[in-house]
């Protein structure tokens, strides 16, 4: 009966493992419940029923973005501050996944591992949030950017702090009172779910002429002595590169201050895939930033199967290139910055223990660009403003900027891109804006950055 | 000022929302610490209860004049090492023979040794009796069997049992009260659901619950005079937790439960008297096989698909699951006394007898329970013949058969294609997993409270995802508490392994609780998605007549190796 016992073993080790795989279960489920909780079918927190036991959300300076009155979930009294709003705070659905209100949902409604949602309503506590978005931005930005009734995104931050002033994106939709999406008007609402600001990313056209100047600047000793002769026109690797009007004779600052597609398809040819691919990946184009717990879209640069044609026509942002808003706006805030980049949060405080809970990670610098680089980027773009837009489009604040216009093909109009930043010490803010289909980039994308960029500079000098 | 601050807090104090609230909180962690005492008394007083190990009899080696307690009711006798009594001589088999004690007297069977093993004098064929003072010659080595009570030795201290005392830690009938107060508690919470309906179902539940449960009692205690009780305790814990569950989830099966809960307590007894005598299952095992091959050849004929396995039949309104009580029929047959498993005769048979109940099943497409079979086919052949080829050659065909079926019909594997990647099939395969997941999240570590949970709209919830179902409205401290109950009968089941009266009893008992925790294992980490979800059901408390009978019927088999159940009356 011993070797009865000893054979035992294995049963015994057979419980062993069961006894293993409940520490394995009750790891996860410490590591994930916040998530597993959160789920839009989740009747326990799930349509108004939960909300109405959420906190408040207040932009920067408390003006209520989202509050419970009377056990109904109320929405700015402002129609262009709830509309703007609506992919950053978020509405009862949880439709929108990077909103607010649908990824911090748990943690809004009292959410915690020990009483998971069982707390009776009387016992529990709700806790509120204060964003980094200032509302009367916001709503400027939109107003413009809604008025072309396209797809588009706007966001400005503080280079600085890592501080989002604002974040639009469109199409949109009151939270007051979300439409019915059916069959019908499914088309209208297309991408209405996705923050572009965040989830997007889109052909770049001209900015990306920022990246194909930083390797020069890195990589040809001589490039600030050189000259170029543009016809409008030029044969690269058997097909035409063109560009929207004869230069003439040309050096690298008016190149890109005039956004010369000539003198920079050259130079990408000129740099070679390796390079470019070096500088782009160094410069975060092809890499997803981390903003509070949501991944961004990542950009796009692979220039390895291209032909030199279309080397020639990645080194001015066609091609396969793509990038993302909020990347964008990293990079012009790393420009500014010597070129560290400063991860961006929305989120400015949290009553109680909020901020743990939530437990934002910090995002941490990343070097995207050498400092001498950024210094001599940053001159060119601002010569950009200074020669080419006039000084005096962004009110008195000291403007470095880049447009594009990003050609998307036959069907579409392209894609206008303004991105940039001021080099203001009491408003130190980047910015990105897009709008799909459109046109010109000063023309379409220009107008949204000046009405946010006047009102956040506006907001920050009188509020603080 | 002063006076109306406290005047205002007082009033808040009395606030009768608050206070109520105040009460169901407390209440909902008031339970998982109860169960957690609950459980620990159960195997407190397993612990507890243990035989003082005095020497049945003493084997008097005539030529060295050494003496040999013998402890056991069955010993075997060899050169090797491994043997219960060990001799030293050459002319002696590495395993030469079996000293068994049955209710007749003590017996000594021969396992094939090359000398031979004589009693008296006389050759022993088969079973030969042995009487006190009778000399029992294994090669050239004789012995004289003594009476044991001449010896006394130092009794070894062992881990799991911790005084020698027949004195319980805790009296039966206290253990009894705590576990239907904790039902009574159940009632309670289940009475103050969200829904707010059938107020006093709960109650009335609880009243048929308590009947069953003290009438169990009362009739083990009193009329079976059994001097033991905590496993039929820790049993009755769990099938009342499950039926009270079910009260605010399918009112009608909560009744149904019980009453299958009802038969299982008589099947437990009928099991315990039929295998009084460790020998007579292994008489009519052949009957037995065609029985079980014939009750799942009718569920394969007869049996309605439901979910993806065809292992229901249905006669008239009984709904029945045949791979259950099969279950109770294949512990029976693999375990056997230690002289039949030393001759190594039966493994074939039980093989093939084992192939066929796995193809079976596999057939019927419930594969979780041809893995329940598979494993504890593992766990038997292992126990009987302590050989680690035969375990690796079963499992080398299991990958190979596993593989040919993939191969030929891929869309089994599709069944489980959601495996660990639950969440990208959120609204298909990996539906009720993620339903689990988000609702055992809920529910934190005390439960939304009975009643009130949402995975009761899933399907299956009260059976296959029943784990996710207590965490959610009962809090993930009690659901992993239950799970650690039944597992935990492995280790009181090993621990009873050398007190049994026969390997018989000791290989059943560690087999039937090693097969509670494979099915245990696939239904709370199926439901969790950390295994494929099978469908089995959790041991007690999952919905399902079936189950709660095998399972009542499985633990009959660990009452019955511990040696009081026969031998000890109140």
């Amino acid at each position: 009966m011993k070797r009865i016992l000893r054979r035992s073993t294995l049963i015994l080790i057979l419980a062993i493992a069961f006894i293993g795989g409940l520490g394995f279960f009750s790891v996860e489920l410490i590591m994930n419940a916040g998530d597993w909780a959160n789920q839009p079918y989740n009747a326990h927190i799930s349509g108004n029923g939960g909300l109405e036991q959420a906190g408040a959300i207040y932009d920067r300076y408390g003006a209520p973005l989202a509050q419970t009155v009377d056990g109904n979930r109320v929405y700015n009294e402002n129609s262009s501050i709830r509309n703007s709003l609506l992919h950053t705070v978020g509405d009862n659905s949880l439709n929108i996944s990077t909103a607010v209100q649908s990824k911090y949902r748990s943690q809004l409604t009292g959410y915690n591992l020990i009483w998971g949602l069982n707390m009776p309503q009387s016992l529990r506590a709700s806790h509120d949030i204060t964003l980094t978005v200032d509302a009367d931005t916001c709503a400027a930005a939109y107003d413009v950017l809604a008025s072309y009734g396209k797809k588009g995104a706007c966001v400005v931050y503080n280079y600085k702090t890592g501080e989002v002033i604002c974040s639009v994106s469109t199409p949109g939709y009151d939270p007051q009172d979300p439409p019915d999406i059916t069959p019908e008007n499914e088309s209208e609402y297309d991408g209405v779910y996705l923050d572009n600001v965040l989830s997007s990313s889109y052909i770049p056209g001209s900015i990306f002429k920022l990246v194909t100047a930083a390797a020069a600047i890195e990589n040809i000793p001589d490039i600030y002595d050189r000259t170029w002769e543009c016809y409008g026109s030029e044969e690269i690797g058997g097909s035409d590169i063109t560009c929207v009007e004869s230069h003439g004779t040309i050096n690298f600052e008016e190149a890109m201050a005039h956004s010369c597609n000539i003198v920079f398809a050259e130079l990408a040819v000129e740099l070679g895939s390796e390079k470019m691919t070096a500088t782009a990946e160094k410069m975060g184009i092809n890499a997803t930033f981390v903003v509070d717990d949501v991944n961004t879209a990542k950009g796009h640069y692979d220039v390895s199967k291209a032909d030199t044609n279309q080397l020639a026509w990645s080194g001015v942002g066609q091609y396969n290139d793509a990038v993302n808003p909020i990347q964008m706006a990293i990079i012009c805030g790393a420009i500014a910055n010597g070129g560290k980049s400063t991860a961006p949060t929305y989120i400015k405080s949290g009553t109680g223990d909020l901020m743990k809970l939530i437990g934002l990670n910090k995002g941490d610098s990343k070097q995207l660009l050498n400092p001498d680089t950024a210094q001599k980027l940053n001159d060119i773009m601002r010569y950009t403003i200074t020669d080419y837009y006039g000084d005096d489009l962004f009110g008195n604040l000291s403007v470095c900027a880049k447009t594009g216009t990003g050609e998307v093909g036959e069907d579409h109009k392209p894609n206008a891109w303004m991105v940039g930043y001021s080099q203001d010490q009491d408003c130190p803010l980047a910015f990105a804006c897009v709008v799909e289909d459109a046109g010109f980039g000063f023309e379409y994308a220009g107008p949204v950055a000046q009405a946010a960029m006047k009102q956040a500079a506006e907001s920050l000098r009188t509020k603080g | 000022m002063y006076n109306y601050q406290i005047k205002k807090e007082v009033c808040e104090l009395f606030n009768f929302d608050v206070i109520f609230d105040i009460g169901v909180v407390g209440l909902r962690i008031l339970m998982p610490i109860y169960a957690i005492f609950i459980v620990y008394q159960c195997y407190a007083a397993m612990r507890r209860r243990r035989r003082s190990e005095k020497p049945l009899v003493t084997l008097f080696n005539t030529r060295t004049g050494e003496r040999t307690p013998v402890v056991l009711w069955e010993n075997s006798i060899g050169r090797g090492k491994a043997n219960d009594i060990t001799v030293d001589d050459p002319t002696v088999s590495r395993n030469h023979c079996v000293l068994l004690r049955r209710k007749e007297g003590w017996f000594v069977s021969d396992i094939g040794s090359t000398a031979g093993t004589y009693v008296n004098g006389q050759l022993a064929e088969g079973r030969t009796q042995v009487l006190v003072d009778d000399y029992i010659k294994v090669g050239t080595t004789e012995f004289r069997l003594l009476r044991g009570d001449e010896y006394y030795d130092e009794i070894k201290s062992s881990w799991f049992f911790k005084k020698v005392s027949d004195k319980p830690a805790i009296k039966a009938w206290k253990l009894m009260l705590m576990v239907t107060l904790f039902h009574f508690f159940m009632s309670i919470e289940a009475m103050f659901w969200n829904d707010g309906t059938n107020v006093l179902s709960p109650l009335i539940m609880f009243g048929a619950l308590a009947a069953v449960e003290w009438g169990f009692f009362s009739i083990s205690y009193f009329g079976l005079r059994r001097v033991s009780f905590e496993l039929e305790a820790l049993a009755l814990f769990l099938t009342g937790i499950g039926v009270m569950l079910l009260v605010r989830q399918v009112e009608r099966s909560a009744y149904v439960q019980l009453i299958a809960a009802v038969v299982g307590m008589i099947i437990f007894c009928v099991i315990i008297k039929l295998i009084e005598n460790p020998d007579k299952i292994n008489k009519f095992r052949i009957p037995l096989m065609i029985i079980a091959v014939l009750l799942l050849l009718t569920s394969i004929v007869f049996g309605k698909v439901t979910k993806g396995a065809a292992n229901w039949i249905y006669i008239g309104y009984i709904s029945i699951q045949p791979s259950e009580l099969v279950k109770v029929i294949y512990i029976a047959i693999g375990a056997g006394a230690l002289d039949v498993l030393q001759t190594k005769r039966n493994l074939i048979e039980f093989m093939i007898f084992s192939v066929i109940c796995v193809g079976l099943l596999a057939l019927m497409g419930d594969f979780g329970t041809a893995l329940i079979f598979f494993i504890t086919f593992l766990l038997i052949a292992f126990m009987r013949s302590g050989d680690f080829k035969t375990i690796i050659l079963a499992l080398a065909a299991a990958v190979f058969g596993v593989t040919f079926v993939l191969r030929f019909k891929p869309y089994v594997a599709d069944r489980f294609k959601a495996w660990r990647h639950a969440w990208d099939y959120a609204q298909a395969e990996g539906y009720q997993q993620v339903h689990v997941l988000t609702f055992i999240a809920s529910g934190g570590l005390f439960g939304v409270g009975i009643g009130n949970g949402f995975l009761k709209q899933v399907a299956a919830s009260e059976s296959d995802l029943v784990f996710g179902l207590v965490a959610e409205e009962m809090g993930v401290i009690v659901a992993i508490t239950l799970a650690l109950a039944v597992a935990l009968l492995v280790i009181y089941a090993r621990a009873i392994t050398t007190r049994s009266r026969s390997t018989f009893y000791s290989i059943s008992a560690g087999c039937a609780a090693g097969l509670l925790v494979v099915q245990l294992s696939l239904n709370i980490f199926g439901a969790t998605d950390i295994l494929p979800l099978t469908g089995v059901t959790f041991p007690f408390i999952s919905c399902g007549g079936s189950s709660i009978m095998s399972c009542w019927g499985l633990i009959a088999f660990i009452k019955a190796a511990d040696e009081r159940t026969y031998s000890l009356k109140r």
